[in-house]
C-alpha cells in the first residue's frame, strides 16, 4: 500500500486524517485507499464512520468546519490535498463528476434539464449552443433515459427520481471524467431504479473506463456493484480487498457483522441479527482496537496498543489481530447464535 | 419529575446563547442602560429638569451641566435623562398592543378556518394601508392630547404586522408532520397551538418586537418632535431634538445629543432583533452547507450529539 | 393464515377503496379498488415502489385522507366516516397508531421525549402524571429504551433511538393496530434489524397486529407473515410471505425480489428476465389496461383489460391474467437474453 502508486491509479488517498467541529475531534484516522481506471470501489460502513467524509475530501467539498489535518490526496499525478478552489472548479466535471443523494438539491428546478447540462458543456467545455444541445441529448441516451429529446425541455419536478439520477449521472459524466464519486446515490431510489442505476454504472465503467468510488452504508448494494470494498469503522478503514473476497471470507470481525445484518436475498424467515452496543463516539480516543468493545472474539492483546493493517493475500488487508486466527470466524459465528441472546437480553436491559 | 423537567427547561431556552453574538452582549448592554434610564433616570438626575435658568442659556458641557444647557437654561443632561421613561414606556405601549393585537390573532386565523382568515387578512390590509403617524395625529385630536393616547393608535397599526408575521410562521409548523402526529392521538387544536405551535412562533415573534420597538420609538420621538402628545415643559428625547433644532443658530452641536440617543438606542434595538433571527434562523446548524447535506452527514451531526453510552 | 379459521371477523377490512388526491385537472388517482384484512396478531408488509399508494393507503387507514369510495371497518365498527368530534374520540381511544416513516420530522424538536411519549395520554386527558409518567416509562421499556433518554429531545439521541421513541408514542396509547410507514428506509442495517427485530417481538409479547410498509422485501421476508404488493394503487398480490416470496405469482413482484440488492448471488429469475426490451411486443395501451402492462415483458393482448385480484390458492390472490403461465415464460427468456 506504500511505495510509488500504480501508473493507473485515479484516485490516491494517503494515511488522510480529517479534523470535524473546527478541529474539535478527529472523524477520519488514517485513511489509505487507492481507485484505479476502470475500477469500482466501494466505501462502506454505519453513519458516522468517516466514509462520507473521506469522499468529500477527495473531492475538495468539506463541509464547513471540517479540515484536512494530515494526509495526501493524489488525483492521477496530481497532489489537490492543498489545492485552491479555482483549482477544484477546474477538476470538478472535467477530471471528477460527483452525484449525491438527493438530486433535487443540486438542479435548479425552474430549469430544464437539459438546458442545464448544456450549460455545463458551455461553461466546461466552451461547446456552441447547438453542439451542446446534440451532445446533451447523447449523453441522455447514454445514461439510459427514454425520449432524450422530451426528458431534455422538463424541468425537475417533471421527473421522477430514478430519472434525475439519471440526469445527476449525465451531468457529472458530461466531461468525460476519470473518476465518479457516488455518495449514496441510490439510496433514496426505489429497488428497481437502483438496480437500473447500479447497472447504468456498470456499463459506465465498461464502456468508459470510467474509476467510481461508491459509498453506501448498505454491504449488499455494494456487493452488488463493485470489484473493491474498504469496509469503515469509527474512521478507520478497518477492511480492504476484492469485492468477493470480502464476501466469502470476511477476516475483520466487524466486516463479519455487517455481513450478517446485511440483506439475503434469500427472503427466508429467519432471526434479524443486529450488532450489540455503539461505536465510539466521532472523536472519542481509544487504545488499541476500535472494535475490541463490541468484538466478540476481543482478547485483552487487542486493547494493548494500535492495530496496523495487516496484509492477509495480496490486496486483502485486514486490522485485527486475530484475522489469520482460524477460530476468529467459529467465535464471530458462533456470536450469531448466542451472542445474539446477549443482545436480546441487552434491548431488554437497555 | 417538576424538578429535572425545570432543569432541563432552562437549558432548553437558555437565554445566554444569543449572549455569544459580540453585537448582541453590546446591544443588550445599552439597552440595560436605556431601561435603567427609563426606571429611575427622574430620580438620578443631577439637577432638576424643570428647573429654568436665565442666566446659562445655550451653555456648553461643562463641569456643572455635563451635556450643556438649552433656551431655557435648563440642563440637558438631567431633561434626557428624565425624558426616557415617557420615551421608552410609550413606545413599549404600542409594541404591547401590536403584540397583543396582532399575535394571537395571526395564531387564531390559522386554525379556524379559510373564511375566518381571509376576513382577518383584509382587515390587517386595510390598517396596513393607514400612514400611522397621521392617524395618531388625528386620534390625539378626537381623544385630547397626550402620548400615551397617541400611541394607543401607533399599536393598532403595528399589530397588522405582528399578524402577518405570526400567521405566517404559525402556518409552517401547523403543517409540520408532528402536529398531524398529535392530530392522529386525538389533539384539539388549543392543544397543538399551546404544545407544538406557540413556544415555536414566539421566537420569530422575537425579532418583530425589537425592530417593532425600534419603530415604535422613532414614531415617539416623531410625534414629540411634532409636539403630539407632551405637555411642553415635561422632556422626551423627541422633544428636546425638536427644540434644540429651532435654536440651531445659537447652539449648532446640541441636537446631535438626542439625536444620537435616538439613533444608539433604535440601533441596538434593531442589532438585537438580527441576534435573534441569526439564533433562530437556519444559520445556527453545525453542519448547513446544503451542497453536502446527505442523510449520512446528518447521521454524523446525530452521532456526535449522542452522550456517553448510558 | 390459522387466523382466519379461528376467527370470523377480521381486526381491520379494508373494501374496496378508491383514493382521488387533488382536483380537477390535477386529480391524481392513487388507490383503486383496494381491499385488504388485516387479521390479529400478523405482520403484515406492505410492498410497492414510490407512488404506489402505499403511503396514501396507510394515511387513508387512520382518517389523514378521506377516500372518495370504500369503507375502512375497524373492529366491526366504520371508522371512515367519522368526523370532528366523532374522530377525535376515535383517536383518542387509541386503538389505531400510525408511525411515521422520518422520526426527525414526526417528533416535536421542542419537546422532551418524555413528553412526545406522554402525549396521547395527556391529550385522552382523566390520567394523573403519576401514571402518565409510569406508562411512559412503560413504553420505553418495551422497545428497549431506559430513562436517560427520558429529558433528553429527539435532536440528541440517535436516528435508531428516535425511531424506537416514535414506536414508543404509539405504544403508550395501548394500541390495537400498529401502521408503520418506512419505519427503517433511513437507518443503517444494524439498526434496521434492531426496529424489525422489535417490532417482531411486539407482536409475539403483545399479540399486535402490525402493518410494516416498506421497500425492502428482504428484512421484510424475515418477519412478516404476509405479504401485500402494490403497484400504481392496485393490489397486485396478497399471500403468505412464505408462498409469495419462493415463487411470486405475480411478474412485478418477481421484479422486485430480483431487484432487491443482496451479498448473496442465487436469484431463481433474474432482473433481466423480468424487465421489458425494445425487442418485446408492444404492450396494451388502453386506459383500461393492466397497471402493469406497460412494463410487463409478458403483457398480450388480454392485458387490455386490468386483471381482477383472484385466488391463486387457499389465502393467496394476485391480479394477473397469466399467472400461470409467466414465470415459465421468464425461464425460457434466459436464453434468448444470453444469446443477444
Amino acid at each position: 500500500m506504500t511505495g510509488n502508486p500504480p501508473p493507473d491509479e485515479v484516485l490516491g488517498i494517503e494515511d488522510l486524517h480529517v479534523t470535524v467541529h473546527d478541529g474539535a475531534a478527529t472523524a477520519v484516522r488514517g485513511v489509505t485507499l487507492s481507485v484505479r481506471t476502470g475500477e469500482i470501489v466501494g466505501l462502506v460502513g454505519e453513519s458516522g464512520s468517516g466514509k462520507t467524509l473521506t469522499c468529500r475530501a477527495a473531492l475538495g467539498v468539506l463541509p464547513p468546519g471540517c479540515d484536512i489535518r494530515h494526509g495526501r490526496i493524489a488525483f492521477g499525478h496530481q497532489d489537490v490535498t492543498d489545492l485552491s478552489r479555482r483549482g477544484w472548479e477546474r477538476l470538478h466535471g472535467t477530471g471528477m463528476g460527483a452525484v449525491f443523494q438527493d438530486p433535487t438539491s443540486y438542479l435548479n428546478p425552474n430549469l430544464t434539464v437539459g438546458g442545464q447540462l448544456a450549460e455545463v458543456l458551455r461553461v466546461k467545455q466552451k461547446l456552441r449552443r447547438h453542439q451542446a444541445h446534440r451532445k446533451a441529448i447523447g449523453l441522455f441516451t447514454a445514461v439510459g433515459l427514454h425520449n432524450p429529446g422530451h426528458v431534455f425541455h422538463q424541468i425537475p419536478s417533471e421527473l421522477s427520481g430514478g430519472m434525475l439520477q439519471r440526469v445527476m449521472i449525465a451531468i457529472a459524466i458530461s466531461c468525460d471524467p476519470r473518476l465518479l464519486i457516488a455518495d449514496e446515490a441510490t439510496t433514496a431510489l426505489d429497488v428497481t431504479i437502483q438496480a437500473e442505476v447500479i447497472e447504468l454504472l456498470r456499463e459506465l465503467r465498461d464502456q468508459r473506463g470510467l474509476a467510481v468510488l461508491f459509498v453506501s452504508h448498505d454491504l449488499a448494494v455494494i456487493r452488488e456493484l463493485c470489484d473493491r470494498v474498504v469496509v469503515f469503522y469509527a474512521g478507520e478503514v478497518v477492511e480492504t480487498g476484492p469485492v468477493e473476497q470480502i464476501i466469502e471470507r470476511p477476516r475483520h470481525p466487524y466486516t463479519q457483522a455487517l455481513l450478517r445484518v446485511a440483506s439475503v436475498g434469500d427472503f427466508q424467515r429467519r432471526q434479524l441479527e443486529v450488532i450489540p452496543g455503539q461505536p465510539p463516539r466521532v472523536g472519542e480516543e481509544t487504545t488499541g482496537c476500535r472494535f475490541a468493545e463490541r468484538c466478540p472474539a476481543a482478547v485483552p492483546k487487542c486493547l494493548a496498543g494500535p492495530v496496523d493493517l495487516s496484509t492477509l493475500a495480496p490486496g486483502h488487508h485486514a486490522r485485527c489481530i486475530r484475522a489469520t486466527d482460524p477460530e476468529l470466524a467459529l467465535i464471530t459465528a458462533g456470536q450469531s447464535a448466542a451472542g445474539q441472546s446477549a443482545a436480546a437480553a441487552e434491548m431488554a436491559a437497555r | 419529575m417538576s424538578r429535572r423537567d425545570r432543569r432541563h427547561r432552562r437549558h432548553l431556552t437558555r437565554p445566554g446563547s444569543i449572549l455569544r453574538l459580540p453585537s448582541a452582549r453590546i446591544a443588550v448592554g445599552v439597552l440595560a442602560v436605556v431601561i435603567f434610564l427609563a426606571i429611575f433616570g427622574s430620580a438620578l438626575a443631577p439637577q432638576n429638569p424643570l428647573t429654568i435658568n436665565a442666566n446659562d442659556l445655550f451653555q456648553g458641557p461643562s463641569l456643572h451641566h455635563l451635556l450643556g444647557t438649552d433656551y431655557l437654561g435648563r440642563d440637558v443632561l438631567s431633561r434626557l435623562m428624565a425624558g426616557t421613561r415617557l420615551s421608552v414606556f410609550t413606545a413599549f405601549e404600542a409594541v404591547a398592543i401590536g403584540f397583543v393585537l396582532g399575535g394571537p390573532l395571526g395564531i387564531a386565523t390559522v386554525f379556524l378556518g379559510k373564511w375566518f382568515d381571509f376576513a382577518a387578512n383584509r382587515v390587517a390590509d386595510a390598517l396596513m394601508t393607514l400612514p400611522s403617524i397621521f392617524f395618531a395625529v388625528a386620534v390625539t385630536a378626537a381623544l385630547g392630547n397626550g402620548l400615551v393616547q397617541a400611541m394607543f393608535p401607533v399599536g393598532i397599526l403595528l399589530s397588522p404586522t405582528f399578524f402577518r408575521v405570526t400567521r405566517a410562521a404559525t402556518l409552517e409548523y401547523a403543517r409540520a408532520q408532528y402536529v398531524e402526529a398529535a392530530e392522529l392521538l386525538g389533539a384539539s387544536k388549543l392543544h397543538v397551538i399551546r404544545v407544538h405551535v406557540v413556544r415555536k412562533v414566539l421566537p420569530n415573534l422575537a425579532v418583530l418586537t425589537a425592530q417593532a420597538t425600534a419603530g415604535a420609538l422613532l414614531a415617539v420621538s416623531f410625534l414629540t418632535f411634532l409636539g403630539i402628545g407632551v405637555q411642553p415643559p415635561a422632556p422626551t428625547w423627541g422633544g428636546i431634538l425638536s427644540s434644540d433644532l429651532d435654536y440651531l443658530n445659537l447652539s449648532p452641536w446640541a441636537p446631535f445629543i438626542p439625536g444620537l440617543l435616538i439613533a444608539i438606542t433604535v440601533g441596538a434595538l434593531n442589532a438585537l432583533a438580527d441576534a435573534f433571527r441569526d439564533r433562530t434562523g437556519p444559520g445556527t446548524l453545525v453542519v448547513a452547507d446544503p451542497v453536502v447535506k446527505t442523510h449520512s452527514t446528518l447521521a454524523l451531526e446525530a452521532a456526535d450529539d449522542r452522550q456517553p453510552a448510558a | 393464515m390459522t387466523a382466519q379459521a379461528t376467527q370470523a371477523r377480521p381486526l381491520l377490512a379494508v373494501e374496496g377503496l378508491d383514493v382521488v388526491l387533488g382536483h380537477g385537472w390535477q386529480a391524481n388517482h392513487v388507490l383503486s379498488d383496494v381491499n385488504l384484512k388485516i387479521w390479529p396478531g400478523e405482520i403484515v408488509g406492505l410492498v410497492g415502489e414510490t407512488g404506489s399508494g402505499k403511503t396514501t393507503l396507510a394515511r387513508t387507514v387512520v382518517g389523514l385522507i378521506r377516500p372518495r369510495n370504500g369503507r375502512i371497518v375497524f373492529d366491526g365498527a366504520e371508522i371512515s366516516r367519522l368526523r370532528g368530534g366523532a374522530r377525535r374520540r376515535e383517536r383518542r381511544s387509541g386503538h389505531v397508531q400510525l408511525i411515521f416513516q422520518d422520526p426527525l420530522r414526526s417528533l416535536d424538536p421542542d419537546l422532551t421525549v418524555a413528553q412526545i411519549v406522554g402525549e396521547g395520554l395527556a391529550i385522552r386527558g382523566g390520567i394523573g402524571s403519576q401514571e402518565i409518567r409510569s406508562r411512559v416509562e412503560d413504553a420505553l421499556a418495551k422497545v428497549g429504551l431506559d430513562s436517560t433518554v427520558l429529558y433528553r429531545q429527539p435532536g440528541q439521541i440517535s436516528g435508531g433511538q428516535r425511531q424506537r421513541v416514535s414506536i414508543a408514542r404509539a405504544l403508550a396509547s395501548d394500541p390495537s393496530l400498529l401502521l408503520c410507514d418506512e419505519p427503517v428506509s433511513a437507518l443503517d442495517a444494524s439498526n434496521r434489524n434492531y426496529i424489525l427485530r422489535l417490532l417482531s417481538e411486539l407482536r409475539d409479547t403483545l399479540d399486535l397486529p402490525i402493518i410494516i410498509i416498506s421497500h425492502d422485501l428482504s428484512s421484510l421476508a424475515g418477519i412478516a407473515d404476509r405479504a401485500v404488493v402494490l403497484y400504481r394503487g392496485r393490489i397486485v398480490e396478497d399471500g403468505p410471505v412464505s408462498q409469495v416470496f419462493s415463487a411470486p405469482r405475480h411478474p412485478y413482484t418477481a421484479l422486485l425480489m430480483a431487484s432487491a440488492p443482496s451479498v448473496k448471488h442465487d436469484r431463481s429469475l433474474s432482473v433481466q428476465q423480468l424487465r421489458r426490451t425494445a425487442a418485446d411486443p408492444p404492450s396494451p395501451s388502453a386506459p383500461s389496461a393492466c397497471v402493469f402492462a406497460a412494463r410487463c415483458p409478458f403483457a398480450i393482448d388480454s392485458c387490455a383489460e386490468q386483471p381482477a385480484l383472484v385466488p391463486v390458492a387457499p389465502d393467496w390472490s394476485a391480479a394477473c391474467h397469466r399467472h400461470e403461465e409467466w414465470a415459465g415464460l421468464a425461464r425460457s427468456r434466459t436464453s434468448a437474453a444470453r444469446k443477444g
